[in-house]
């Protein structure tokens, strides 16, 4: 069912306005099946916008998303979507909450119980299924809703800023966990962040948006072998373009004689 | 992978520390309150009992006097010879109608409500005024429309009912916006949004609607009772003793409503906690 590597996943190609406020200026790119392509831009820049959009919650006010060539719609796709906020239900285990996706998208039981299983032991919550989020720590209650993402047979997870409220020794771990995921179960994600290191750590592509009105202003694709170093020094080159490309964006107008 | 399962092991307890922790934590946490409200409750019955005998009048009976009183009516029942329990059945059996009913109407008619806000804040004025009517005004209508336990469940349903509708209704706003959003995202239908979200979530409020419409039902009952039309029930029953003077058949009727209530709101209560341990330890 899956097409070739090369293939496009999803094309984006979109203006946004609030009223009279233009928020996204003709935004458009291309990501391929499998790919890991991170966006980054200033705080304000319309980012979780462009995720409202991208999810096809948002429908924007010119052009469009398509996902395999239709347009985005949750109903008709499979979408996942990973909250900077928490989002598990106070209800639910760690387990059926993990189970959420499936359970929706009506999976046989046989095959939840699998997927599910298997999930919990590879975010390494083994142990914990039947604790409630209150009982577990932040960084544990992430990987509940990254499992939940990849649960199901997603087409696209989008991912805001999921690590941002996580202490920084927390962060670095789940990010490579959260490569050590997307090894084991390929999928195509988008994954917004203010964080420029990040951005370059996990990203075979890393977006750069322009501040408002937004469009894309750099699309860098990072070809560093995997596993990366952060201190290394082709890293910290891919590091510093980035953000000389992020600090033009602030000074827009006098910057554009010199590109 | 190995990493990461190391990791949460550092980060958090063993797995099994906090259940053995709650199920200690959760022994003393009845077992002392108990002893502490049986102590409570004998000393408030010996104070009672003191205070009877120093004042020695007939309309102010002692403790013992009521065991006498209860003994003989539980055994041989009222003048008529309808016994207590016969009492108590007649009046439980009309608040459970009249509550069962409220319940069935007020959660359905809560969730339309809450879910949409147009239709509550265009009929406000005709829902709400008829909240602040006690079921007692009611009760002149209701002898002349119903009688025996229509009248009586149609009173009740109506003590019942807004306290349940409410609940509900206020309940649905306290439903997160991200609950949904992860449901719409996995591309949820309105059903499934509804029974898997809205419901979970206002399940606690509609079990504290539910403690409250008792116990409003409760209070209507004995009043639609003592107004007649009945030779049964315990408000009937306080009445016909209170027209004899005797006082201590009228307090066990009293008595009799309390513990009644008592133990159906504890049941209530118990069902709260057990079904919704994650929201007390959340906001407790």
């Amino acid at each position: 069912m899956k097409a070739a590597s090369s293939d496009v996943k999803v094309r984006v190609k979109e203006s946004h306005r609030y009223g009279d406020l233009l928020v996204h200026d003709g935004i458009e790119f291309d990501v391929r099946e499998n790919e890991f392509v991170c966006v980054v831009g200033q705080s304000g820049c319309g980012k979780s916008t462009l995720l409202d959009i991208l999810s096809g919650m948002l429908k924007p006010t010119e052009g469009h998303v398509l996902i395999d060539g239709v347009p985005a719609d949750p109903k008709k796709q499979d979408i996942s979507f990973v909250f900077q906020e928490p989002s598990n239900l106070p209800w639910l285990t760690v387990w059926d909450n993990v189970a959420t996706g499936l359970r929706i998208k009506k999976y046989p039981k046989t095959e939840i119980t699998r997927i599910v299983d298997e999930l919990v032991g590879v975010v390494g919550l083994r142990g914990f299924e039947k604790y409630y989020p209150h009982q577990i720590s932040g960084g544990m209650k992430q990987r509940v809703a990254i499992a939940r993402a990849f649960a199901t047979d997603a087409d696209v997870i989008l991912m805001d800023e999921p690590f941002v409220s996580l202490d920084q020794h927390t962060r670095e771990t789940m990010q490579q966990e959260i490569l050590d995921i997307w090894r084991l179960r390929k999928r195509t994600i988008i994954f917004v962040t203010h964080n420029l290191e990040e951005a370059v750590f996990l990203g075979d592509r890393v977006i750069v948006l322009s501040n408002k009105p937004a469009r894309v202003q750099e699309d860098m694709r990072i070809d560093l072998p995997r596993p990366r170093d952060m201190l290394g020094r082709d890293f910290n080159d891919f590091r510093i373009k980035c953000a000389e490309v992020l600090n033009g964006t602030r000074q827009r107008i006098p910057q554009t004689a010199s590109v | 992978m190995h990493d990461a399962s190391l990791l949460s092991q550092i980060e958090a307890a063993p797995p099994d520390a906090a259940p053995v922790r709650n199920a200690i934590a959760r022994k003393s946490e009845w077992a002392r309150p108990i002893g502490y409200n049986l102590l409570s409750l004998g000393a408030a019955l010996l104070a009672w009992q003191l205070l009877a005998t120093m004042v020695g009048s007939p309309f102010f009976p002692g403790p013992a006097r009521i065991v006498v009183a209860f003994d003989a009516l539980a055994r041989n029942g009222d003048t008529l010879g309808n016994s207590l329990w016969a009492h108590s059945w007649a009046s439980l059996h009309r608040v459970l109608v009249g509550f069962g009913v409220a319940l069935v109407l007020g959660v359905p008619f809560g969730l339309f409500m809450g879910l949409n806000n147009r239709a509550y804040v265009s009929t406000r004025a005709v829902v709400e005024p008829f909240r602040f009517i006690p079921p007692i005004a009611w009760i002149p209508l209701a002898i002349i429309f119903f009688s025996g336990l229509p009248r009586f469940a149609f009173l009740i349903f109506l003590g019942a009912f807004f306290p349940i509708y409410t609940a509900t209704q206020v309940g649905v706003a306290r439903v997160e916006p991200i609950h949904r959003k992860v449901f719409l995202i996995h591309g949820a239908s309105k059903w499934q949004i509804l029974s898997r979200v809205v419901i979970p979530t206002i399940l606690p409020d509609i079990l504290g609607g539910m403690r409250v419409g008792m116990g409003a039902a409760w209070l209507t009952i004995v009043a639609a009772e003592l107004t007649g039309g009945t030779s049964i029930g315990l408000g009937r029953m306080m009445v016909d003793y209170s027209e004899l003077l005797k006082i201590p058949e009228v307090i066990v009727g009293m008595l009799m409503i309390g513990a009644i209530g008592f133990v159906l709101n504890e049941g209530l209560l118990l069902t709260e906690k057990r079904l919704f341990r994650w929201r007390w330890q959340v906001s407790l």
